[in-house]
């Protein structure tokens, strides 16, 4: 596969790890701008672990993850009492916080007579994983792929499971989830920590995938394209902020003769569509009659019928 | 002593610059109830209209100010029309994101008509600071501090003295009962818009003259400011709008000057988180479950 | 059936060592650009070296890329291969940007080394500096 292929799969694999972490908290009716805060600790994480500690790829990786999940339940805590517009500029206001800390940050080690290690402004450069343990692009695009297939699987096990039924409820109106007697903060948190290791793990992939990263990479811009993604591709599944990704990142390959006008035709064309679509291409909506459509192909496999005694029909 | 005194000065007059700017998002969420994030952009093209004139024809501050201000209402309709008209009463989440989308669109747009990394912008008075004692005052400080002054009282009058202002307010207190009563609310929000772009038009232009600069980074820029400050003076209200922007003006004029530009940038935002957290309605506004609707 | 799969993702990485490699070959590339005959082309000049040893690195098949480090996945810089000079190391791109500004030059590597080198450049329209690193704008004291 060509090199630039690869390439352009990887991003779109690694950016589509944030978006899910933007969705799964609009799952819970929360807009959040902030998702970039936690792909940039799992980066730094991900990659000091790797550079500077010398741990195994799978190692980092999960310690992002849990570091991006653990300061996320952190910050969820503090913001329960938020909602809409005021939860979303808090989350705002906490990226920028992170990514400020970031430029102020410096932990260097001195590896091989050279100093490794995040540099404040400067970035952090030499995360040099795959290089020194010749993985070539095609595997690492493997993994990357590998890790999104098991968080969609996890996605859809979550829709069909109480734990997705409950996010949802709780995103519909929460004092009603309330009052079902679900713990509301309880579930809240649950889902910023879940979010936040999501895109833990999808900065850990990117730190090594690039093998630099500064803290100017982590701006508003990356979390509220996170948050686009699922507007535009639709809320209504897993599928919906990776359609939104594709469309986003491959709309910029194959508009490669207007690149100077990309964001402008790619503007314009969002603001369109959510015109017409405001829960995105393949909303709720759309998403159950795709459903219905399907299961009249293919019968099986069947949710139970049950009829009104709860028994089977 | 006199450093503190200094500071505070300054971080009053920058912070009446804030404070307009916030005034103007908040007149926009105060009749939408929903976030503009094309609002610094929109500036920014009125801006870069006020930087041509500057560059190609010479103009004075007054005419650049007048092209910065009709720049900003026009991209203002522009994202209103686009963004915030057509959208059904659910979609808020779904208003935001368009104009995050309008407000990509906008600085691209901007990009491609003037691509360098900086541009002039005409002064607003070229003497010498004035001096007060032991402390310095500038004098275009001085005027962006009356200006702004100036253009609070008229926003003012206008929605206390006039029937559009009464209208507005009647919006902002209640959409459905306004419309009701039989006030046209599109054609009322549209106006509005229009205004409090101005309104953000002529507060970039104070800002741009004072830095006699214009960068791409300005939008973003905006629009954070305005953001912050709107949110620690409360969301929908405009004298919180003023008193947020001087606040945030103060605290930052002093962080800088005790520990510089990235502390002064931290201490920002976490002013912010901090109020959003414990007091979510500001200094000056309602409680967050009055001010929002039920569904976002 | 969740954990199962969890699991399994966990098992897999865990197991899956990668051969280690040692004492990999680490280039430093020096590189300087100009403008070239139309607007937001630049030429490039790359000078490869064995970090450690200082001698040039020839006959690799170098990549040059680019990313804008404030819009990491935003734009797109087709990646062009560049031709190696009579001088043993130094190697030659033209790159086409879409914009002026802040630039991270990506160098694939590959062939009997492989790496990658970043490097930060800002690209205006006359000329190509080291981007400073003071990126947070002060305000004008008196």
């Amino acid at each position: 596969m060509d090199d630039h292929v690869i390439g352009v799969l990887s991003n779109i694999g690694v950016v589509s790890f944030v978006a899910l972490s933007a969705y799964l908290l609009l799952l819970t009716g929360e807009i959040s701008f902030g998702q970039q805060a936690f792909f940039a600790i799992g980066a730094y994480g991900a990659g000091v672990a790797t550079a500077l500690w010398g741990w195994p790829l799978a190692a980092a990786l999960a310690w992002g993850a849990a570091i991006g999940g653990a300061v996320a339940m952190l910050v969820g805590m503090p913001t329960l009492r938020l909602h809409g517009l005021y939860f979303a500029v808090a989350t705002l206001a906490f990226a920028e916080m992170v990514r400020i800390l970031f430029e102020l940050f410096r932990y260097q080690v001195s590896i091989d007579g050279e100093l490794v290690g995040p540099n404040g402004g400067e970035g952090f450069r030499n995360i040099r994983y795959v290089f020194d343990h010749n993985i070539d692009a095609f595997q690492f695009l493997l993994l990357i792929y590998l890790l999104l297939a098991a968080a969609l699987l996890g996605f859809v096990l979550l829709e069909r499971s109480r734990l997705g039924v409950i996010f949802r409820m709780i995103g519909e109106d929460e004092t009603l989830a309330g009052l079902q007697g679900i713990s509301v903060v309880r579930h809240r948190v649950l889902a910023a920590g879940i979010a936040g290791s999501l895109a833990g793990i999808g900065g850990g992939l990117y730190a090594h995938l690039t093998t630099y990263v500064e803290p100017r990479i982590f701006d508003v811009m990356l979390g509220v394209h996170s948050l686009a993604y699922g507007l535009i591709g639709g809320l209504g599944t897993a599928l919906g902020p990776l359609l939104g990704v594709v469309i986003d990142i491959g709309l910029l390959e194959s508009i490669r003769a207007l690149a100077g006008y990309r964001m402008i035709i790619f503007g314009g064309f969002v603001a369109l569509l959510l015109i017409v679509r405001p829960r995105g291409l393949l909303d709720e909506t759309t998403v159950h009659r795709l459903g219905r459509g399907w299961r009249q192909i293919f019968p099986w496999p069947r949710r139970p019928n049950l009829n009104r005694r709860g028994n089977n029909a | 002593m006199i450093d503190l005194i200094q500071n505070t000065i300054d971080g009053v007059m920058i912070g009446s610059s804030y404070g307009l700017l916030a005034l103007g998002f908040t007149l926009i969420f105060g009749v939408m109830r929903r976030l503009d994030l094309a609002y610094g952009p929109s500036i920014m093209i009125g801006a870069y209209f006020g930087t041509i004139l500057y560059l190609h024809y010479g103009a004075g501050p007054f005419a650049v100010a007048i092209a910065v201000v009709i720049g900003a209402a026009i991209a203002g309709i522009y994202v209103e029309r686009l963004c915030f008209a057509p959208m059904k009463a659910g979609a808020a989440i779904a208003s935001m994101v368009s104009s995050f989308a309008i407000w990509m669109q906008l600085e691209q747009a901007a990009l491609l008509v003037l691509p360098r990394h900086t541009y002039p912008f005409p002064p607003l008075s070229t003497g010498a600071p004035l001096a007060f004692g032991p402390f310095l005052v500038r004098i275009d400080h001085l005027i962006m501090l009356v200006s702004t002054l100036g253009l609070t009282a008229v926003v003012h009058l206008t929605l206390h003295r006039t029937r559009f202002g009464l209208a507005l307010r009647a919006i902002i207190g209640n959409p459905v009962a306004a419309h009701l009563v039989g006030i046209d609310v599109r054609r009322a929000v549209l106006v509005a818009f229009a205004g409090a772009s101005s309104v953000g038009g002529a507060a970039g232009f104070l800002v741009l003259a004072v830095d006699q600069q214009v960068t791409p980074m300005f939008g973003m820029w905006a629009t954070m400011k305005g953001l912050i400050a709107m949110m620690i003076g409360g969301l929908g209200s405009v004298p919180g709008a003023v008193v947020g922007g001087v606040l945030l003006g103060i605290v930052e004029a002093h962080s800088q000057w005790y520990f510089g530009p990235q502390i002064r940038d931290l201490v920002a935002y976490f002013l912010l988180f901090a109020f959003l957290v414990v007091r979510p309605r500001g200094l000056l506004g309602c409680p967050p479950d009055s001010v929002l609707p039920q569904k976002a | 059936m969740r954990s199962a799969t969890y699991a399994l993702t966990v098992a897999v990485l865990t197991l899956w060592r990668p051969e280690n490699g040692c004492a990999q070959v680490r280039a430093k590339a020096d590189i300087s650009c100009r403008p070239a005959v139309e607007k937001l082309q630049y030429d490039c000049i790359i000078n490869l070296a064995n970090s450690r040893s200082g001698e040039p690195l020839s006959g690799l098949t170098l990549t040059v890329g680019a990313d804008m480090p404030s819009m990491p996945t935003a734009h797109n810089v087709r990646p062009v291969k560049a031709t190696e000079d009579e001088d043993k190391g130094t190697y030659r791109a033209r790159i086409t940007l879409e914009m002026h500004g802040d630039w991270a030059l990506r160098l694939d590597l590959s062939g009997t080394v492989r790496d990658r080198v970043i490097k930060v450049l800002r690209f205006g329209s006359d000329r190509v500096d080291e981007a400073p690193l003071a990126r947070t704008p002060a305000r004008h004291r008196h």
